[in-house]
Order: structure tokens, then sequence, then C-alpha cells
């Protein structure tokens, strides 16, 4: 038995961005792991680069979505310090090697990379990690910089080695092409 | 059987002729006063409005919907002048050159070139010169300080300010109606670059941003996450409310009328 149901309004489409998104810089953004859900709020981000920071491979539906939409996924965190491959040595609690920052920086400041979404898992401490490098490649103080990582990490709070690790981060290490990087990043 | 020596006695085995098992409850003369303590505030009101104390008087009606009550503003949203002159005449005397960059607290960019934050200072002026803002949207009514004027005017930055009242427990709440003149601001492509700041970039940015997100069509689930995260640790119920409950008519006939929506990533 079906009643007739009379439908005055067309469903409104939920636009549901992932946990922790923010916009960092101008076509530079920050997020969890993206899930199938945020797929409609992805394609207006209009994505071509994907810094994933996680010591794990991100979920097959996600690594389709970038293919299908030939998206540049950069599996960054990976990246292991000793011998330079990616290895499988790596824990998820460690903090980022020196050459996961280096690397994600350099697409960071490469305009022919935007626009970049970086993410890890839940977008907290790795995905923090490298916003509080480029913050300090921005010339923020330190304090600033610690305030807004503490924005994203949850009840639980921010970390002190990740902090340690973006206070000693030497921004002279980074080399800024002035051709290729974008305005903001520009002293 | 009336004494009962043995301390494991069972409940079961006693004489139930011996046990005075009548409920007692304390003295009701105190019932207004009990009532009061369980009962919401507003409905507290109304109970000592309507009972007359010790004297026989009743008390003097409370205003509940004053218009623009003098109303004592929670210490984060109270702007004070005189810190902020006193800090920022100090910043000028010691400031060095070369200094790192300090956004405002509570900085984020929302969308494309929409900002937010708390009440600048002198010390952020550095930061916000080179986000090249074309104007600023103050949610505060207090007058905005001299200096600041001056940077302004320096900076060729357009300030339209729209003071609004927190919402705060349990009777002052955001006209709505202030808000939909708000979002025209924001909305207009006109005064981008724009940064929105009230007292501490909590509570009322946090709304405006909130509803902001709504025309975005934004789950709310999402929208009251991002309103947590900056309005941390002083979270307030009833502004999540209020970005749920606010009316978005009249500002989606506006946007659509000037072809403001969708608001795309750029």
């Amino acid at each position: 038995m079906s009643e007739e149901v009379t439908i005055n309004h067309p469903p409104k489409l939920r636009i549901i961005p992932p946990l922790n998104f923010c916009p960092v810089e101008h076509q530079l953004y920050r997020s969890g792991q993206p899930t199938i859900i945020n797929q409609s709020f992805l394609k207006d981000l209009n994505l071509k680069t994907i810094i994933w920071l996680a010591t794990e491979e991100p979920q097959e539906e996600f690594l389709d979505y970038c293919s299908i939409n030939n998206i540049n996924l950069e599996f960054v965190g990976m990246m292991d310090d000793y011998n330079y491959n990616y290895g499988s040595n790596i824990n998820p609690w460690d903090t980022l090697s020196d050459s996961t920052i280096q690397k994600s920086l350099e697409i960071i400041s490469n305009k022919e990379n935007y626009p970049i979404l970086v993410c890890c898992g839940m977008g907290r401490h790795r995905t923090g990690t490298i916003i509080g490098c480029l913050r300090r490649l921005q010339n923020w103080n330190l304090a600033s910089v610690s305030e807004e990582y503490r924005r994203f990490t949850g009840a639980k709070g921010g970390r002190i080695q990740v902090e340690l690790l973006i206070e000693s981060f030497d921004i002279n290490s980074i080399e800024i092409d002035p051709n290729m990087t974008p305005d903001w990043l520009l002293k | 059987m009336t004494e009962f020596e043995d301390p494991f006695q069972m409940d079961e085995e006693l004489d139930e002729r011996d046990l005075n098992i009548t409920p007692q409850y304390p003295p009701i003369n105190n019932f207004i006063e009990d009532q009061i303590n369980i009962r919401s505030r507003i409905d507290e009101l109304d109970l000592t409005n309507a009972f007359p104390d010790k004297n026989g008087h009743l008390k003097e009606n409370l205003k509940i919907q004053g218009e623009q009550e003098e109303y004592e503003e929670d210490l984060d949203d109270k702007f004070d002048a005189k810190v902020h002159e006193v800090m920022n005449n100090e910043y000028t005397k010691f400031k060095k050159n070369n200094e790192p960059l300090t956004p405002p607290e509570n900085f984020a960019p929302v969308v494309n070139k929409i900002y937010r934050s708390s009440f600048p200072q002198a010390n952020n002026f550095d930061f916000l010169k080179r986000l090249k803002l074309k104007s600023i949207l103050c949610l505060i009514p207090d007058e905005y300080p001299d200096l600041h004027k001056e940077f302004l005017e320096k900076e060729n930055i357009k300030l339209f300010q729209m003071g609004m009242s927190g919402n705060k427990e349990p009777f002052v709440v955001i006209s709505h109606e202030l808000i939909t003149e708000a979002l025209k601001v924001v909305l207009n492509p006109e005064n981008h670059p724009i940064l929105i700041h009230c007292n501490r970039g909590k509570h009322r940015t946090g709304c405006l941003i909130g509803i902001l997100r709504r025309l975005q069509n934004w789950s709310l689930t999402i929208i009251f996450d991002e309103y947590r995260k900056f309005a941390a640790p002083k979270e307030r119920p009833m502004d999540q409310q209020f970005i749920e409950l606010y009316n978005e008519d009249s500002i989606l006939k506006f946007a659509n009328d000037n072809k403001l929506l969708p608001l795309s990533w750029d």
C-alpha cells in the first residue's frame, strides 16, 4: 500500500567537509583523511595535489577518487630519513622525519601544485607539524604557531614533541624560488 | 519478637507490625524556595514575582525582554578599551624592527578572501597589512580606538561596524536582522578581502561564520565542530542553537538576487 506523497521542494545537498578541514592560505587547505561522504565537497576545491602524511596507505576509495580526478597524491609521510625510500620501519606515533617536512614544504612552495590539500588520518599532529613549519617559514612568531596547532588537536591537546619539532625546524633549509612561490609566501 | 539483637537478621523475618514504615517528608513551608532550586531561571523569575516576600510586598517585576537593556557582558566578550590602550602603547614603545609576524588570536581564513579573528592589536598590524584588506567588519558596539582608526586610514581600509550583543543566557540573543545585514556586507565581493572580528573571535564571529557555512550548505555537525574549535574552551550551546535556528530566507533572497551564491572556492 503506497501512500501518495507530494514533494514540494528538492532535496538539499548537504556538503560535508572532511574532519578538521580549514583553509590555510589561498588554495591551500588542511584536513583529516577524506572519506566517501566528503567527495562533493572535495570536488568544489578542484584539488591538484594532496600531501598524504600518514604512515599507512589511505583507504582504497580515497586512492580511487584521486586517480579518477587526476589528483596527484604525494606519499610524503612514508619517507624514511635513513635510507630515503618508502620504508616500512616508521611507526604511526613517530614525529615527522626531516625529509617528510622538507618534501612537503617544497611541494607547498611551488605554485604549479595548487590547489593543495595537506592531510593525515585525523588532521591533527602530522598535518599540524607541516602547517606549523610553514607558518615559521612565513615568519610567524612561535606562540601564534602553537595557538593555531592546538586549535586542531582536540580535547587531548597538543603534543610537546610536535611543538619542539616545529620550533627546531630550520627555516633556511627550504629554498624559495621567487618565480615559483605563491605570492603570500614571498617576504 | 520485639528485640533484634542478631545483626544478621533478615528483613523477611522482621515483624511488620513493629516497624513504622510511614514515609516521612520534610515540612512543606519551604515549598517555594525548594521549587526555585529545581526550576529554570525563567520559571524562577515568575515564581519570585508571583509570591509576596515576608513583608507582604510583591517583588518589582523584572524586565525580561527589555529593548537594549544594560546587561553584563561575559568577561570574554567585553571590550576593554583601557587595557587595549595600555597594551598598544607599550607595544609601540618597545617595538623592534624585523619582528616576526603576529596574527591576531583565533585568526583563520574562512573562504576565499574572507578572514576571521579576534580584536586586532597594534602588534598585529604588520601581519594585517599583508592581507591587503579592503574592509573590516567589527561586531562589537564599542568605538574603534584611535590607533586603529589611524591604521585603517593609512591602509585605506573601510570599517563596517555592527555592534551586536553576544548570545547570553537567558535573555540576550543576537538579532537576526543584524546578522542578515552583516552577511550582506560579508558576501559582497566589492568588500573583499574582508576581516570579520569581535572581541575574542569566538562567539559573535563564530555565529556569523556558522551561518555563512549554512549558506555554503555545510552539514550542521561540521559547522558546530568548527564553531567549537574556535570558541574553545567557552563554547556556548546557545550560539549553536542560534546558528541552527537562524532564518535564512531573507539573506538567501538577497544573495540570489545579487548572484552572490554559491560561494565557490577560488
